[in-house]
């Protein structure tokens, strides 16, 4: 699992972003991941919620309410600030590594 | 209930039970959610993930509580399933002792280190007693022989004294800290049991890894496997218990080398190797507590 410079995994990276767009259940955040990541990035259940516990216990998500679907508990995620400052810092980071590269020619473009 | 959610609901049994009551439906929901119709068998990637992340649960929900007081408590564990493995090949002569040496390692395992500390205390001093060759406490002869299906030494034949009083110091000082403290250890897994059998008939009183036995190479898999598994635990918690547990553990055999440094050409490469090896892997469980805490992984 590849790492920014803040800690954040891939994986957690892509659910903050998924919550950037407002709260939304287990189910929910996989298919937003999957698209997001435009099919990259399927999270396993397991490794979901391991991710959402991990998230949560450092305060950058939090549980926005608890909804009884089926007869089955049903928690909704909420992105913190402190998630929002801190996914919205990784990006940056990401974009500027980028740029170090997008910036230059190709090796083709150099030789042509 | 359907084949794939009862597979699944069997699958999540690696997650905490406390933890299981409070989101496996919610877990059973989205799994069931994500499978494919007529799905019976669960995805294996989805399986895997269950498994690693109950195994990443479990770990992070022990490490509640103060971490000196829980990793002390955890290497005396480890001392006294070591102790008694040690006892089993001589039953037939020392049935008392093994006797008071599993009620030790019981009450000890349950969190019940006041009771333990007289049983323990009295079992240190027999033990101690047998590494010196005085039959102190009962009427015993020396030196303790091994049942007729075991081959081996006689009881502490080759190593002592120095290694078995470490372990049992260590085990009723650790005891004696823990009984003053007014909160006593939580109970732990009786899986802990299982571990007896395995090294039963081991001498970690003794340079034995040279000679292969299965009983030895059964010791240093058990060995490693549980140190990679703190090195892990530091790793996932930033928590220190482990490595706290860990360092008990080496106590006794750094000097089992200390004992036999004076009769050098009994040291042989496999055994500098294994004590080397424990070494590196409590250096390594202890580092990685403190390399996570600088750098939250999320």
């Amino acid at each position: 699992m590849s790492k920014g410079s803040s800690g954040l995994s891939e994986q957690s990276y892509f659910v903050l972003a998924a919550l950037l767009h407002g709260p939304l259940h287990g189910h929910a955040i996989i298919k937003k991941v999957v698209g997001l990541s435009e099919g990259r990035i399927t999270l396993p259940v397991g490794t979901l919620y391991g991710a959402l516990d991990r998230l949560a216990a450092n305060g950058v998500i939090m549980i926005e309410r608890e909804e009884i679907v089926n007869g089955r508990k049903r928690r909704y995620f909420r992105i913190t600030e402190e998630g929002d400052r801190l996914v919205r810092a990784e990006a940056q980071r990401m974009q500027q590594a980028a740029a170090v590269v997008m910036g230059r020619p190709s090796l083709g473009a150099t030789f042509a | 209930m359907t084949t794939l959610e009862r597979r699944y609901r069997w699958l999540l049994r690696a997650y905490p039970k406390g933890y299981r009551a409070d989101h496996g439906d919610e877990f059973v929901d989205v799994l069931l959610d994500s499978a494919k119709p007529a799905q019976a068998l669960p995805a294996p990637r989805e399986a895997f993930a269950l498994i690693v992340g109950g195994i990443r649960t479990r770990i992070v929900a022990a490490a509640q509580g103060p971490a000196w007081t829980d990793g002390l408590h955890n290497g005396i564990v480890a001392l006294a399933v070591l102790n008694l493995a040690v006892l089993i090949p001589y039953a037939g002569s020392i049935r008392l002792w093994l006797a008071l040496s599993a009620a030790a390692l019981v009450l000890i395992l349950r969190g019940h280190v006041r009771p333990a500390l007289p049983v323990a205390g009295i079992v240190a001093v027999k033990m101690t007693a047998i590494t010196m060759g005085s039959p102190w406490l009962d009427a015993m002869l020396l030196p303790v022989f091994p049942d007729a299906w075991w081959a081996g030494p006689p009881l502490y034949g080759h190593g002592g004294p120095i290694a078995p009083l470490a372990s049992n110091v260590l085990l009723v000082g650790g005891l004696l800290v823990l009984a003053a403290r007014r909160d006593g250890p939580r109970a732990r897994s009786w899986w802990w049991l299982a571990a007896v059998p395995l090294l039963a008939g081991s001498d970690p009183a003794w340079l034995d890894i040279a000679a292969g036995s299965p009983t030895a190479m059964a010791r240093v898999c058990l060995e490693v496997v549980l140190l990679l598994g703190a090195a892990l635990a530091g790793h996932l918690t930033a928590d220190s218990r482990w490595a706290i547990a860990a360092s008990v553990y080496l106590v006794p055999a750094i000097a089992v080398l200390y004992e036999n440094i004076e009769s050098i050409e009994h040291l042989t490469r496999q055994d500098i190797a294994h004590t080397t090896l424990l070494v590196v892997l409590v250096l390594a469980a202890a580092v990685v507590p403190f390399r996570a805490r600088r750098r939250i992984l999320l």
